[in-house]
């Protein structure tokens, strides 16, 4: 800090009045022009120590008295002076004088105060309204720099608010791909079988067809129908028509399932990706979990089991995209928070003129002091790159941006559950795609 | 000449029922087919039924497709089997391969003809198997046998530590390169029959190396170690290279060390019966670079294959 130096910049360097001078010729200082700034005027021996300051107020109450002149205008002003007045060293860092001056402030403000150097020695003067400016100046220059911080903490949180929703989007691309190697891999085969078991049709059509030929051609001899029958009938033999026709039905079954499961997948990712999707009035929110869900199985699946209990809900305003989010975010806690198999159930209810939604689950559960601090942006006991600790901070935020609240119970060693309310009715606000302001607090979360 | 083969007995198992209804149609002609959607019940089976090919699922409910391999390798060790999956999932690898030492890890989707291939190599390899009485300790504590010849291509010093210790208690024969022509020297001038390797000497990449040892010299037994957490990669190793352990780095020494022991049991076991050469049949790369190089180095390599061959 470029604190020294900055008192310099205050120091006016007034003439110091020996204790000698009397009260009379104080006064008639202060009028002097040069004087004019001045609340009082400073004190000093010939050695130049100061002894004290004088104050125009303290002149006024002396000459308003009665006789006041007459008895005390021939007095030494160190007889009437403060003895006592704050000096300060003209290396005292800003703040620090600032925090004397202004602790020694009485109103009306009826003196300046003293500077001196290292040794003591009067200087000169400074006044209060001057360092009352300074002290402005210098909160101004800050708090501009305090904007500035600001603006790139939240750009930096943007970024990572970016990344965080990045880091599920691939995460969720990964999982439906993968998801979609099953299908994809019976309905390739199926297609490679469907061809190579309809080549012998083809023939049998063939030899009909030619055996046709045969009946119907005039000049055709006895011969040639008859070969023609045994080539039908061993086309006919080889197609094995009935137990073909199952297969095939069945093949083409399978097939027309594996399609259906694939276009299921890909608009799933359609629906669950339009993340900056607006809000939209007629919600759904168990679309929204089984959305979720469907996203959240790669992470899922085997491992745990999901049990929904979803009842009917009346439609919801919100951003369906946000909210997938916010569930993806709490099932892959819930997964995470299991070391083995596990149990994560899904509850949704309407309730008076909210929506209500349950993620709970039988992990680890969380002691006190980590459920403090859940809502925390990167809070996190994940190892680096497993966790940013931002996936709850940013539930909470699109919850609170949906008018809703999010609450969290746990027991270490039993489980945890998430209770998100969300309300039917809400305030014209609506709920901004990722503005990065203002972090929840811990405090702010409710707790249950 | 050829006496009837019995048929071989191709289990598949997955839980979704529709692959194996597909697989199923596929390879009825040819083989015996049994599937199974739950795991737990192709364990069953296979403790009561002989089963040639198991050919598994990695995700399933209840138990995944790495453990079942695992289990039915020591239910039946001569069995051949594969993990087919469209998840890739290291560790599901690694498990495969160190546990249930698979003979192929295949994708979702699939190419059926490469299928068809893959099963018809997986065939053969039962065929051999089923000829040869499975390695195990016993087999191999007692039986006078030529030294264990180990290569090792990797200066971490821990695998280092350990090698030298096996080296001087089994009084096996350790060879070391720096360089990749000075492995394949070595290759070809002494008897290898573990190579402990890293994935790169120096500058170089040594995956093409591996893939043409598996070729040029089915019977050595590769240990990969290697920092690299790449499915893909492991993937490759597995199909063309033929490796016999995935060890990742930094080394557990627990895992290395059971590594080691039973490469020294199999390359036992082998010695004990040359006559039983099993042919651990790689798959030949698919990129037409890398075919080459491979090729290249199976031509470097390819005198050892005479030499060894001559012996036998
Ligand atoms: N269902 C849960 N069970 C146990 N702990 C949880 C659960 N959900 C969240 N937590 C705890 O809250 C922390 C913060 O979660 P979050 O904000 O999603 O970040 P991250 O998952 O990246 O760590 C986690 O690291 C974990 O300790
Ligand atoms: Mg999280």
């Amino acid at each position: 800090m470029a604190d020294v130096g900055e008192l310099e910049r205050l120091l006016k360097p007034v003439q110091a009045l020996t204790p000698e001078v009397n009260v009379d010729e104080v006064a008639r200082r202060f009028l002097l022009d040069e004087h004019r700034a001045f609340l009082s005027l400073p004190v000093a021996d010939a050695a130049g120590q100061p002894l004290g300051l004088i104050s125009r107020y303290r002149l006024q109450d002396i000459f308003m008295r009665r006789f006041g002149r007459e008895l005390w205008g021939t007095q030494p002003v160190s007889e009437v002076m403060n003895p006592a007045p704050l000096v300060l060293r003209i290396d005292t860092p800003f703040e620090e004088a600032a925090t004397q001056v202004t602790t020694r402030l009485s109103y009306p403000v009826t003196e300046d105060f003293i500077l001196v150097d290292e040794a003591g020695r009067y200087r000169g003067i400074g006044t209060v309204p001057q360092l009352l400016k300074a002290m402005e100046d210098r909160l101004v220059q800050r708090n501009r720099a305090l904007h500035r911080t600001l603006e790139d903490l939240k750009r930096s949180q943007a970024q990572l608010v970016q990344s965080e929703k990045m880091a599920s989007l691939g995460q969720m691309v990964a999982g439906i791909a993968h998801e979609l190697n099953t299908p994809l891999g019976y309905v390739g085969n199926n297609v490679e079988l469907i061809r190579a078991l309809s080549e012998p049709l083809f023939a049998l059509n063939d030899a009909l067809a030619r055996l046709a030929a045969c009946l119907t051609d005039p000049a055709g001899d006895e011969e040639a129908v008859a070969r023609a029958f045994e080539a039908a009938e061993q086309a006919r033999r080889e197609a094995d028509a009935d137990t073909l026709a199952d297969d095939l039905r069945q093949l083409l079954d399978d097939t027309g399932y594996g399609l259906e499961q694939i276009s299921e997948l890909v608009k799933g990712l359609k629906d669950f990706s339009r993340l900056d999707r607006a809000p939209s009035d007629d919600v759904d929110l168990n679309d929204c979990v089984r959305a979720a869900l469907l996203i959240a199985r790669n992470n899922l699946k085997n491992r745990v089991e999901v049990r929904q209990q979803l009842q009917a809900l009346p439609p919801l305003r919100c951003a369906p995209s946000q909210i997938n989010q916010v569930l993806l975010n709490l099932l892959n806690n819930a997964a995470q928070a299991m070391d083995g198999d596990g149990v994560i159930l899904i509850k949704t209810w309407a309730e008076d003129a909210r929506v209500l939604l349950s993620v709970e689950d039988n992990g680890k559960g969380m002691p006190p002091e980590v459920l403090e601090r859940i809502f925390d942006p990167f809070f996190t006991t994940k190892p680096v790159g497993e966790g940013t600790g931002l996936g709850l901070s940013i539930c909470y935020r699109i919850i609170r941006d949906h008018g809703g609240s999010i609450r969290v119970a746990s027991r270490p060693g039993r489980g945890t559950r998430f209770l998100i309310a969300l309300p039917l009715q809400r305030a014209a606000h609506t709920a901004e795609a990722d503005s990065p302001v203002d972090a929840p607090s811990p405090r702010e979360a409710e707790h249950v | 000449m050829s006496e009837p083969r019995p048929p071989i007995r191709l289990m598949f198992v997955d839980d979704e029922s529709r692959i194996l209804r597909s697989l199923a149609l596929q390879f009825r002609r040819d083989y015996e087919v049994i599937t199974q959607n739950d795991p737990q019940l192709a364990l069953e089976t296979l403790r009561n039924e002989r089963i040639d090919i198991l050919v598994s699922d990695q995700r399933m409910p209840g138990m995944n497709g790495a453990e079942l391999l695992a289990r039915a390798r020591t239910l039946q060790p001569a069995s051949v089997r594969i993990l087919l999956t469209g998840y890739s999932d290291l560790d599901a690898a690694v498990q495969a391969l160190n546990d249930g030492e698979i003979f192929r890890y295949l994708t979702k989707p699939w190419n059926p003809q490469e299928m068809a291939q893959t099963i018809a190599q997986a065939a053969e390899q039962s065929r051999l198997q089923r000829a040869a009485p499975p390695a195990n300790d016993a087999s191999a504590s007692d039986a006078p046998t030529r030294n264990v010849g180990i290569l090792l291509l990797d200066s971490d010093p821990v695998i280092e530590a350990r090698v030298l210790e096996l080296c001087a208690l089994g009084g096996h024969h350790l060879y070391r390169a720096s360089r990749l022509d000075e492995a394949v020297a070595l290759l070809n001038r002494e008897h290898v029959d573990i190579l402990i390797s890293d994935l790169r000497l120096g500058e170089r990449a040594l995956s093409p190396l591996l893939k043409s040892l598996a070729q040029a010299r089915p019977q050595a037994l590769t240990i990969v170690t290697t920092p690299y957490q790449d499915t893909q990669a492991l993937l490759t190793l597995i199909n063309q290279a033929r490796i016999f352990r995935y060890v990742l780095k930094p080394v557990s020494v627990k895992l290395f060390e059971r590594a080691l022991h039973a490469a020294v049991t199999q390359s036992r076991h082998w010695q004990l019966q040359p006559h039983i050469a099993v042919p651990r049949t790689p798959e030949a790369p698919r990129d037409e670079q890398e075919r080459a190089t491979v090729n290249g180095l199976v031509g470097m390599l390819g005198r050892l294959r005479e030499r060894f061959a001559s012996r036998l």
